[in-house]
């Protein structure tokens, strides 16, 4: 794979070129800039309003409720998301009465986050390769059965798994979360195996004419050519998990097994008298986002760097 | 690529070759083993054993009897299950037409613009935030009394808009709310499939004279359609099992406007404990989903690369 | 790649990590003397009321050192889902707060224990609580499943400020009258109450119902059969019930012209202006009447403490005005605590219900001011504590007095009767339909009942 760090922008200095086309791609450019910083603030607006509601206490947020700085400025909203106000002072600032154990949801998310996403980016980048790499007798119809799954809706397995989950006995245990998702999901295999079918084959097949073993190239050459590939999925899928809601909330009986998005659910559900406890909320949503935030700064770089990566045409 | 002989078996060297040979079997099942024990454990039996559900009267308390075709036949006759399907194919075609056009331009922007790590993160950014919150930070956004985007409309003078509460409204409003959600994943996938393409086509098309659009056309999109087409259906299939904005948002209310098939299954299960017709609804959907996808795949031939 | 092998190596340690973390063993508290000790978990919705039964468990564990209870608390949304699974999943808590409206299905499935050997063995009392709050909770097979916790009605709260200005005082209050033709003076008390962004009361000629700054009532976003949160109190005052026997009636009167009409006339109000439109408010009458965009709103007494704690709105609270009936109504709901059948200490489930039911514990609860609880003097108590705390609350209890009570509808397969009756009435709102759309959905229910 022939991927260069030079830039896409880099215009040939042919000079009859500059003369017709100059004003146009500069237009486009802005044009393209526009829409890019257009797309940028409507992302990044709710999270500032996050922000800004956490920020703020309940009761000012009904009277003064698009005032663009927070109204009334506390850290109330976090302190309640951490747990670290009484009942009666989080009940008093419009929040609900029952324990937060921020911590412990927060390592079980993690937890269960990774090992799904390390087991099933692994055993499916494996499945991926013998789909793509080599052929076998029947390759192509069990490739299609695979496919099949993707089309399985959620719902589907929800209560047969949850069933066979009960019966396994691990029931409210984080393995019981992360077993059904541990080892693949269909897409998972197909996205691996679309990319892989995209990577030249010769460096490979130079090594095993060397006599390298299947394994050996899966591991020392095809892994860090899809790196970017991987790294995506894995990012992909360690956020799918993390921010997984109704499977844990069904698994999940206890705090032992509970997890940060069952814990966000929590403070939507709770409710007094239906109005939700917005600045704990939005404060519960921060936190709970930024282990992710920091994740993706992690693999976007590793990301970057593999694309700057170049192999022999 | 170095060729060989149809059919010759090598003496001399073990000569890997990519054609159909059984002696790649085990080392293929060796590959194979745990992504399969996944799948059949629990994808495969929980579906058969969903099907199987269909045709009883299961009702999660007591092992059902069977019914033969009596669920299938209540679904034929349901209003709910048909307004609920007729919602469902509105959301997802406002939300995968919306969502894949946009994320393209995106993903082109960011290839051609600036391949700068912030705004790929930032991009990005919603998909972190589960889907639970982005509902209830949007539900604050739009509301008719305390939202931000009503307030905006009602300052420059335009009336405000019920978002949730409006049976004709509150579909696009599901849909767009997603969109912002999954338009950095969607944009992420297709950049990836953006960076294997050759740099150098461009510039040599650059060479021959070629604008942007037209490489767009003529490069681009060609050699992405693999990535494309996966994006395509994958997303598709996701978006029609729509469920968590619904059920914190809106209900499936105001008057099953936003009764989507997989809320009413669900309710159907959970609420109502009939899990034999929840399971025959979601055969349905299956069956649905089966005939979208191979109708996608076939039409945009994603079994084939076109790296040549 | 060795990160890669790296990997394979974390992948079992962490899962033995999570496989032993979760694995953790129970403290058991070893100083109890000869009884083994025990923990049941117990389950309910209310936030607002945890801490008065956590005081409960407290006095409870002392009398009894070796059990303890253990709570969870789910909000009202996710607790029957995750009641069902823990039915399904063999972790059903050993005691929970039960439902009227829930209880029939988990009744008919078996998973509640029946309640009236232990009763019997006990010589337990149940004459102790109010009349009419142990009789609902005796299913179709006779068996008792309940034990009444407390008991709620609906009334109106209202902005007290907004009240005088418009002139009304608090016997104008408790005088009201309401029919279904021309709304009485309640609606008279509505319309004045309501004022356009002009200034312009909606009783006023000029008044713009487009342009509505003050609401005269306001509408909880809950539509359901029980009409508990928006139009029971008008419905229950026309001399009408919502079955031909609650509980367990097999037919359903919501094609009855006199209900029809109720409905339309509710709904109504908001076509007139005085009530908002369906969708305006997601939220329930304390933050509207605390928006001060709404002057009435009727809610439970369970909310007292959320209307209460407004900041600078004082508020008032007035019963269901005088029907055709010649009474006001209320719906007269009751909570009771029941005992899942799998739970593996049902003796010691059993005491905590006990206790639970006494005077001891529901005396705990009443200096909470936070529900009636369901043995009258414990209800007395709850009185002086609300008026301790300056909150008026007796119109939720002025139904008792003269006033007619109603249990919301009980009935056989109630999840299938909300899913049909919700969208029905939301419509109605919508106006998309009117209610003699309700004589199809009550044909529909009658055949969901009647199996």
């Amino acid at each position: 794979m022939t991927i260069t760090s030079a830039s896409p922008q880099a215009r040939p200095a042919a000079g009859r070129l500059n003369s017709r086309r100059v004003r146009r791609p500069w237009v486009g450019r802005a044009l393209g800039w526009v829409v890019m910083g257009l797309v940028l603030l409507v992302t990044l607006f709710p999270f500032y309003w996050m922000l800004r509601t956490a920020l703020s206490s309940n009761a000012a947020l009904a009277t003064n409720p698009t005032s663009l700085l927070p109204v009334d400025a506390s850290l109330n909203g976090f302190r309640r998301a951490l747990g670290l106000t009484t009942r009666q002072e989080s009940l008093e600032q419009g929040g609900f009465g029952a324990t937060i154990d921020f911590w412990r949801y927060l390592s079980n998310s993690v937890v269960v986050a990774t090992v799904v996403t390390v087991g099933q980016v692994f055993f499916s980048a494996l499945a991926a390769y013998a789909f793509s790499r080599m052929r076998w007798p029947g390759r192509n119809a069990v490739f299609a059965v695979f496919l099949a799954g993707l089309m399985i809706p959620s719902i589907f397995t929800l209560l047969p798994n949850f069933v066979l989950i009960r019966d396994l006995g691990l029931l409210d245990t984080l393995p019981g979360i992360a077993l059904p998702t541990m080892f693949m999901t269909p897409f998972a295999v197909f996205f691996l195996r679309q990319f892989f079918l995209g990577v030249p084959f010769e460096i490979e097949e130079a090594a095993m004419l060397d006599g390298a073993s299947r394994m050996g190239t899966f591991f020392r050459i095809l892994l860090p050519m899809a790196a970017p590939a991987v790294s995506t999925l894995a990012v992909l899928t360690y956020m799918t998990s993390w921010n997984d809601y109704l499977w844990p909330l069904l698994v999940s009986q206890s705090d032992r097994s509970r997890v940060l998005t069952l814990a966000l659910g929590v403070f939507r559900s709770q409710a007094p008298a239906q109005a939700p406890d917005w600045s704990g909320l939005m404060a519960a949503t921060l936190l709970a986002a930024l282990p992710m935030l920091l994740l993706f700064a992690v693999f976007a770089r590793r990301i970057v760097n593999s694309v700057g990566f170049t192999g022999i045409k | 690529m170095t060729t060989s002989h149809a059919g010759s078996r090598p003496t001399r060297r073990r000569i890997p070759r990519l054609r159909g040979d059984a002696r790649n079997l085990p080392v293929a099942i060796a590959f194979l083993l745990p992504a399969t024990i996944g799948f059949g454990v629990f994808l495969v039996w929980p579906a058969v054993r969903g099907i199987w559900l269909s045709f009883t009267d299961y009702s999660v308390f007591a092992p059902g009897q069977f019914v033969g075709l009596e669920n299938y036949r209540r679904m034929v006759d349901d209003p709910v299950f048909w307004s609920a399907m007729n919602v469902t194919v509105q959301y997802v075609v406002i939300n995968i037409g919306v969502q894949t056009v946009v994320a393209l331009l995106l993903a082109v922007l960011m290839q051609r613009l600036t391949r700068s790590m912030w705004v790929r993160g930032i991009i990005l950014s919603p998909y972190l935030v589960s889907n639970v919150v982005t509902a209830m930070v949007w539900l604050l956004l739009l509301d008719y009394q305390l939202g931000f985007v009503n307030e905006l409309l009602h300052a420059i003078g335009l009336d405000r808009v019920l978002f949730w509460g409006d049976p004709d409204l509150v579909i696009p409003t599901i849909a767009l709310v997603n969109v912002w959600r999954h338009l950095g994943y969607t944009a992420l996938l297709i950049f990836a499939g953006l960076q294997t393409i050759n740099p150098q086509l461009y510039e040599a098309a650059k060479v021959d004279g070629a604008g942007e659009w037209a490489s767009f056309r003529r490069i681009t999109l060609p050699l992405l359609r693999p990535y494309l087409a996966m994006v395509l259906i994958v997303t598709s299939i996701g978006s029609f099992q729509v469920f968590d904005t619904v059920s914190v948002a809106t209900q499936g209310g105001p008057a099953n406007a936003s009764n989507v098939i997989q809320y009413y299954i669900y309710n159907v299960a959970f609420t109502r404990y009939d899990f034999g017709y929840a399971s025959a609804m979601s055969v349905a959907l299956l069956v649905v989903l089966s005939v979208i996808t191979f109708a996608q795949y076939r039409m945009t031939r994603a079994g084939q690369s076109d790296v040549n | 790649m060795r990160k890669h092998i790296i990997a394979l190596g974390v992948v079992p340690a962490l899962f033995a990590l999570a496989a032993c973390g979760g694995g953790e063993p129970d403290e058991n508290s070893s100083s109890t003397g000869g009884a083994e000790p025990v923990e049941l978990s117990y389950w309910l919705w209310d936030a607002n009321q945890q801490p008065g039964y956590e005081q409960c468990a407290a006095d409870f564990t002392a009398a009894n050192p070796n059990i303890t209870i253990a709570f969870q608390q789910y909000g009202w949304d996710d607790y029957w889902t995750k009641l069902t699974a823990s039915f399904v999943g063999d972790s059903a808590p050993d005691v929970f707060t039960d439902h009227l409206a829930k209880y029939a299905e988990f009744a008919g499935q078996g998973q509640l224990l029946a309640l009236d050997d232990l009763i019997a063995a006990d010589n337990f009392d149940t004459s102790v609580f109010a009349d009419g709050l142990i009789d609902p909770w005796v299913f179709t097979d006779g068996m008792t499943y309940g034990i009444p916790k407390d008991w709620d009605t609906t009334a109106y709260f209202y902005n007290a400020d907004m009240m005088e200005e418009a002139g009304f005082t608090a016997e104008d209050l408790m005088d009201l009258t309401w029919n279904p033709d021309d709304g009485g003076t309640f609606e008279q008390l509505v319309a004045h109450l309501t004022v356009d962004a002009n200034g312009v009361r909606g009783d006023e000629a000029g008044f713009d119902k487009g342009n509505v700054a003050v609401y005269g009532i306001g509408i909880n976003p809950s539509y359901d059969v029980t009409g508990q949160m928006q139009w029971a109190n008008f419905t229950g005052s026309l001399g009408w019930d919502y079955l031909d026997e609650n509980p367990w009636g097999t037919h359903y009167n919501l094609d009855d012209p006199g209900f029809q009409k109720t409905i339309d006339w509710f709904y109504g109000l908001s076509d007139k202006g005085y009530m908002p439109p369906a969708g305006t408010f997601s939220d329930e009458t304390p933050t509207q009447i605390g928006s001060g965009k709404v002057a009435i709103g009727t809610n439970g007494d369970w909310a007292s403490s959320q209307f209460f704690a407004l900041d600078g709105i004082s508020i008032g609270v007035f019963p269901g005005p005088v029907g055709p009936s010649g009474q006001r109504a209320s719906i007269f709901n009751g909570l009771a605590d029941s005992i899942s059948a799998s739970s593996d200490h049902q003796a010691e489930a059993w005491m905590w219900v006990q206790y639970l039911g006494s005077s001891a514990c529901q005396d705990v609860i009443a200096s909470t001011a936070t529900v009636f609880p369901a043995i009258p003097s414990a209800t007395d108590k709850a009185l002086e504590a609300f008026a301790a705390k300056g909150w008026p609350v007796e119109a939720f209890s002025s139904y008792l007095d003269g006033g007619r009570t109603f249990l919301p509808p009980i009935t056989v397969n109630s999840g299938e009767v909300y899913a049909l009756v919700t969208p029905a009435l939301e419509a109605i709102h919508l106006g998309q339909a009117d209610a003699s759309s309700l004589t199809a959905v009550n044909d529909q229910l009658n055949q969901i009942i009647g199996e």
